[in-house]
């Protein structure tokens, strides 16, 4: 299941001119992370995001394919059109998936360099135990 | 053995009082009771991290730092997430540390309406604000540590002619590194890990990491300890079984969430526990400028205005926003929400917080302690919220944006000052906003009728004997102002009237 969040996440953060996108920015050790280290349920609600994210092009685009399916132009359209879906519950969904999404990105070396901002130094994750 | 973390091997002590909880209003009742002599155990679910193993990225502090991954969200007619902090100095380590004073009209109105507080208390309260200011040595945000977003602010309160002021803070010579949120690396901030839990180490107080308490124990109506199980940090998994007995007294500061879910789960019989729940309701508005504004620069939060805190119930507040976290929160996805996030360096967001009337609920989820918090913000508290947005919007202009990004859905992505009346008359609806609900108070108020209220005036639980509760679950109404410094005061109070008793 973890390539439809994978393509999903993909989608939503592509690659522009200007900026790296998800996939520039190792998105599977990434997803492998936090799908480890991220509470069950929250990881639950991004495939469910992701399952929304596929499953509905037919409101957006009117195509009756999954997004996956999708060739690039009506993709990008599908995915600016959900993420600012007048459905409040729609746009939570598509949230739980753009949460990771920003997470991922943001803090990736190569787009913090072109903003301009510092590359974080790696998170100890460590803790005292004495 | 001073400090005990998670370990797979049952653990027992003995202590005079046992604190639950590190944060602000834990930390300063169990620095209290230590300096007086008296032997502490200070028992915190989270891990205890050293400034220097404090995450820097956002996915960092939300693992290592937050509850849940801060992933509470009130169940209502939106879902707002509930920020708090799970880690040694709770709250404290991942907030701006602001310090201001509890106004004088909150002592009348929990007075009048809760039959506790009036100027006695004022004046108590006072005096130990007095004494943490000195002591956690508040100063306001140095010149050199402002940075441009909060500068602009300021920029923009003048020109609109409303009092403001540059934020006094628990910080000590700040550098202005931008990472308030993710904790405060550089050993600035007077978070009490840094400054309290070592101190009651020193006085020969036990400290408990990675303990979340599972029950305070009581016998009949006294409560003679806690207990809990480990659960490591990384993996979440359970460890042995803990219990700490305390001969004086037990102090449960687990937070507004955690603490009347700990009480009911402990037994604890009272009708009052859970309710009252309120909010300070928020969200931001940015402000797209022609030069960089760089918000990554400077104090996380070094500019507010209480101008608009009695009408129309506002505070409002710059704050700097990690990338990460502003790419989630445009909206938009695919090649026009990279578009938008190529403006990073050119938006500053200023927010507010909502002086929120509305009352919610806390309880747990079915077997297990997990809080569940209810709360629907009323109309009056949305047309504040409206109201809020539009001062912002107004602001951003002032201070020469070109446009400004308002997150509502159903508007433009962008405005322009032409625009502006677009924010007055903007939705009512909680759904149309992203909001966060930043300070909380209420679940166990304080009170003087054991009916509508969980404590009395001096934090004991009602109908219990040894048992109090200091942390912002006790206070019974919205401060208006940020809660930090009247919760340490108050615990510092409790603490005090505990030993008098003793």
């Amino acid at each position: 299941m973890t390539w439809l969040v994978r393509s999903a996440m993909c989608a939503l953060y592509p690659r522009t001119e200007g900026l790296p996108g998800l996939e520039d920015c190792d998105v599977d050790g990434f997803l492998e992370r936090f799908q480890r280290e991220s509470p069950l349920l929250m990881w639950v609600g991004v495939l469910a995001g992701a399952l929304v994210f596929h499953l509905t092009p037919v409101f957006t685009v009117f195509v009756p394919l999954p997004a996956f399916l999708l060739p690039v132009s009506l993709l990008d359209r599908h995915s600016s059109r959900i993420a600012s879906s007048d459905w409040y519950l729609v746009r939570q969904a598509i949230f739980l998936v753009k949460f990771p999404c920003g997470l991922c990105w943001g803090e990736h070396p190569e787009v913090r360099r072109r903003l301009a901002l510092a590359a974080y130094p790696q998170d100890p994750g460590t803790w005292r135990v004495d | 053995m001073p400090h005990v973390s998670f370990r797979e091997r049952r653990f027992e002590g003995d202590v005079d009082y046992v604190v639950v909880g590190s944060g602000a209003g834990g930390a300063a009742a169990a620095v209290v009771l230590a300096r007086a002599g008296a032997k502490v155990a200070l028992v915190e679910a989270g891990a205890w991290r050293e400034p220097e193993q404090y995450p820097s990225s956002a996915y960092g502090a939300m693992r290592d730092l937050m509850d849940d991954w801060g992933a509470t969200v009130t169940m209502g007619r939106a879902l707002w997430p509930v920020v708090q902090a799970r880690t040694m100095g709770g709250t404290t380590v991942v907030n701006s540390a602001i310090a201001i004073r509890t106004p004088a009209d909150i002592f009348t109105q929990w007075e009048r309406e809760h039959g506790v507080g009036g100027e006695g208390l004022r004046d108590q309260v006072w005096a130990e604000q007095a004494v943490l200011e000195r002591e956690l040595c508040v100063e306001e945000v140095p010149v050199g540590s402002r940075g441009r977003s909060n500068e602009l602010a300021m920029k923009g309160a003048e020109a609109m002619g409303f009092e403001s002021h540059w934020i006094r803070r628990y910080a000590k010579g700040c550098e202005g590194t931008g990472q308030c949120l993710q904790g405060c690396r550089k050993r600035k901030k007077q978070s009490t890990n840094v400054v309290w839990v070592p101190e009651v180490m020193e006085r020969g107080g036990l400290v408990l990491s990675c303990a979340p308490v599972s029950r305070v124990v009581l016998e009949g109506r006294r409560a003679v300890g806690v207990e809990g199980r480990f659960q490591h940090p990384a993996t979440r998994e359970l460890g042995a079984s803990f219990l700490v007995r305390a001969t004086k007294g037990v102090v449960v500061a687990a937070s507004v969430t955690h603490s009347p879910v700990l009480l009911m789960r402990s037994g604890v019989k009272n009708r009052a526990l859970g309710q009252f729940f309120r909010a300070h309701p928020g969200t931001g508005v940015f402000g797209v400028y022609d030069e960089p504004v760089d918000q990554n620069v400077g104090a996380t939060q070094g500019w507010a205005s209480t101008h608009y805190r009695e009408t129309p119930g506002l505070k409002l507040e710059t704050l700097s926003v990690p990338l990460e976290l502003v790419a989630s929160r445009f909206a938009g996805g695919g090649v026009e929400l990279m578009k938008r996030l190529g403006q990073y360096r050119h938006v500053a967001m200023w927010c507010h917080a909502v002086r929120a009337e509305s009352t919610g609920t806390i309880g747990h989820a079915p077997f297990s302690s997990k809080p569940v918090v209810r709360y629907t913000l009323n109309a009056d508290d949305m047309e504040r919220f409206r109201q809020g947005m539009y001062l912002l919007g107004q602001m951003h202009f002032a201070a020469g944006a070109r446009a400004i990004i308002p997150g509502i859905a159903g508007l433009p992505f962008q405005l322009e000052a032409k625009d502006v009346e677009l924010l007055r008359n903007g939705p009512t609806d909680p759904r149309k906003y992203i909001a966060i609900l930043s300070h909380l108070f209420g679940g166990c108020v304080m009170g003087a009728d054991p009916t509508r209220s969980v404590v009395d005036g001096e934090g004991r639980v009602h109908g219990y004997e040894g048992l109090v509760v200091a942390d912002a679950s006790v206070i019974p109404t919205n401060l208006g102002v940020n809660p930090q410094h009247t919760i340490m005061a108050l615990a510092r109070l409790f603490a005090n009237a505990m030993l008098a008793r003793a």
